[in-house]
């Protein structure tokens, strides 16, 4: 049996495929990218080291700030709307006893589900200042007020990071509606004995004990909206000016239009960074234990 | 169960938030599909949020014929299909032999593999654009199969790892006494076993290339190369006037996605929130 499954050729040719393609176009990338942000380089030549002169720069850099900035509010929102929202549709489907819950899952999930383009092209035209959605609905209601969205530079952050919670409250509605269920219901039954009410139930009982749950949602939103990118992109490209920068597009920009590689690397890396000290954290706030049941 | 209902019965506001949710996570979608079957008139000025008055399918065949819509529909199902092939095949053979095959460094290999599912895209995507290019793919289907495959490898491995592991070991043993060797045991034995966490990966990888955006915008700038998350930006500036062929764009678009989730919604949430419990 052990020579059966230690058969040496098999495992070889079991793993190197996959070792070495996750090697050379995961692993390699990640370790160039801090490598290469302590270098002046242009894409094309050798580079020059620089030791850390971009991150100095970076740190003079007002659009850095900016994007930081950005990244902050751009997770903040959607953290804050998606589990909020998330929360309370999860715990009240969870005991909802009429007809059409399937409907109601298909209908918040539905967007998940989306090309990213497909969603933020819909909501320019939902966003659009003469034929939007929106303010057609206001036209409808007799208000006088339009709106671009989108052209405010105080405004834009919000709407963009509003189109990117819309359209991924299903996928945290999801997880936390598997937490929900996880729970079981004889704790329920005892908290209704000792005549808790439904709210206490929940805050006391059902979210401490879907900690792990809402230790995911909460990394995967943060670093979500930290990394945000493809709604700039497709609906602001960073604007109006440059009041839609997040780090990422800032590291697109560099090194993709500019032709600072090195720089947009610093970007990069300082992306891993904060992503790192978000999730360090969420894991020290929450629950270190698993509560086990 | 009477507290709960009786609850309710008193608290009827929370079934219409879920309603009223569901009509904000659904009417921009079903607003998109409308405008697609109407004309710019009907749009702008004289219906702009009810059902189309007449049915303009023409809008569709505009968007067809006119736009380059087949070719990136294409491009997007071609990539798809050989990611879901390549990095299912590699993912299985790993962690096969991670999980139940007896090697030194097993464990090992399997968390380094594991790191992947923490790296996002964006932040590699500088060395990956120049890896591209050194390795002469740009602009070819590889720049985007190649990079997705590797990708999704970390995930999938994790999903069948845990599936490998729940497997009674009497399975190689029966199969090892009846002579069979270690890859038809593989193939004819543990392949099937495994069928659900397949299909579960089968659909979570394919949503994943079909809708795929930030890798594609840089490794792809070739025309006839662009998927469709890529093919349909180009609405955004010129086109914009034409809002009807746009939309039917954007629904054909969505259209194996929502189908795929529409007919498979339990697989779908599984196999998205299954990484869930151990990622974060």
């Amino acid at each position: 049996m052990n020579k059966f499954l230690g058969n040496k050729t098999a495992i070889l040719l079991f793993i190197l495929p996959a070792l070495l393609l996750y090697t050379v176009m995961v692993f390699y990338p990640i370790v160039q990218t801090f490598f290469r942000s302590m270098y002046e380089w242009d894409g094309l030549s050798e580079g020059t080291f620089i030791w850390f002169d971009n991150y100095t720069r970076l740190f003079q850099d007002s659009l850095f700030f900016t994007s930081l900035k950005n990244g902050l509010i751009f997770a903040v929102i959607i953290t804050v709307t998606q589990i909020g929202i998330g929360s309370i549709l999860a715990f009240a489907v969870a005991d909802a006893k009429f007809k059409g819950r399937k409907i109601l899952r298909i209908s918040f999930f539905i967007p998940v589900v989306l090309s990213i383009t497909v969603v933020c092209q819909l909501w320019l035209s939902i966003y659009n200042g003469e034929y939007g959605l929106i303010n057609k609905i206001f036209e409808a209601i007799g208000l006088e007020y339009k709106q671009d969205w989108l052209t405010s530079s105080k405004s834009a952050i919000i709407a963009i990071a509003f189109v990117n919670a819309w359209q991924y409250m299903g996928y945290h509605f999801a997880l936390l509606l598997a937490g929900v269920k996880s729970v079981p219901e004889q704790y329920m039954e005892a908290a209704r004995i000792d005549g808790a009410t439904k709210l206490q139930a929940i805050l006391k009982i059902n979210i401490p004990m879907m900690a792990e749950t809402y230790k995911f949602c909460l990394v995967f939103a943060i670093t979500g909206g930290l990394n945000a990118f493809a709604n700039m992109y497709i609906m602001t490209s960073g604007g109006p000016g440059t009041s839609t920068y997040t780090l990422t597009y800032l590291m697109y920009r560099s090194a993709f239009r500019v032709g600072e590689f090195g720089y947009g690397s610093a970007a990069a890396a300082i992306l891993v960074i904060e992503c790192l000290i978000a999730t360090l954290i969420i894991n020290r706030l929450i629950a270190r234990e698993r509560i086990s049941y | 169960m009477t507290w709960m209902m009786k609850l309710r019965k008193n608290n009827p506001s929370m079934q219409i938030f879920l309603w009223l949710y569901a009509i904000l996570s659904v009417y921009p979608l079903v607003w998109m599909i409308f405008y697609s079957l109407k004309n710019n008139d009907e749009i702008f000025v004289t219906n702009p949020f009810g059902p189309p008055v007449h049915l303009r399918f023409e809008n569709y065949v505009e968007a067809w014929s006119k736009y380059n819509v087949p070719s990136y529909f294409m491009n997007s199902l071609l990539v798809a299909v050989a990611t879901v092939a390549g990095a299912i095949l590699l993912a299985v053979m790993f962690s096969y032999a991670a999980a139940r095959l007896r090697w030194r460094f097993s464990k090992i290999a399997h968390t380094y593999i594991l790191v992947g599912m923490f790296i996002p895209i964006q932040v590699i995507m500088i060395p990956l654009a120049i890896l591209v290019r050194d390795l002469n793919l740009a602009n070819t289907y590889g720049a985007l199969i190649i990079p997705y495959i590797a990708f999704n490898i970390s995930f999938a491995s994790m999903v069948f790892y845990g599936f490998f592991r729940s497997i009674p070991i009497e399975m190689e043993e029966s199969a090892c006494i009846d002579g069979a060797s270690i890859y038809r045991t593989f193939f004819s034995i543990m392949l099937p076993i495994i069928k659900p966490a397949l299909a579960t990966m089968v659909i979570f990888i394919f949503l994943n290339s079909w809708n795929e955006f930030t890798m594609a915008v840089i490794l792809i700038t070739k025309e006839s190369l662009k998927t469709l998350p890529l093919g349909l930006l180009f609405f955004q500036g010129q086109f914009t006037t034409d809002w009807g062929a746009m939309g039917a764009a954007m629904t054909i678009a969505s259209l194996p996605t929502v189908l795929i989730y529409i007919l498979f919604s339990e697989q779908v949430e599984n196999a998205l929130t299954v990484g869930s419990a151990v990622k974060g």
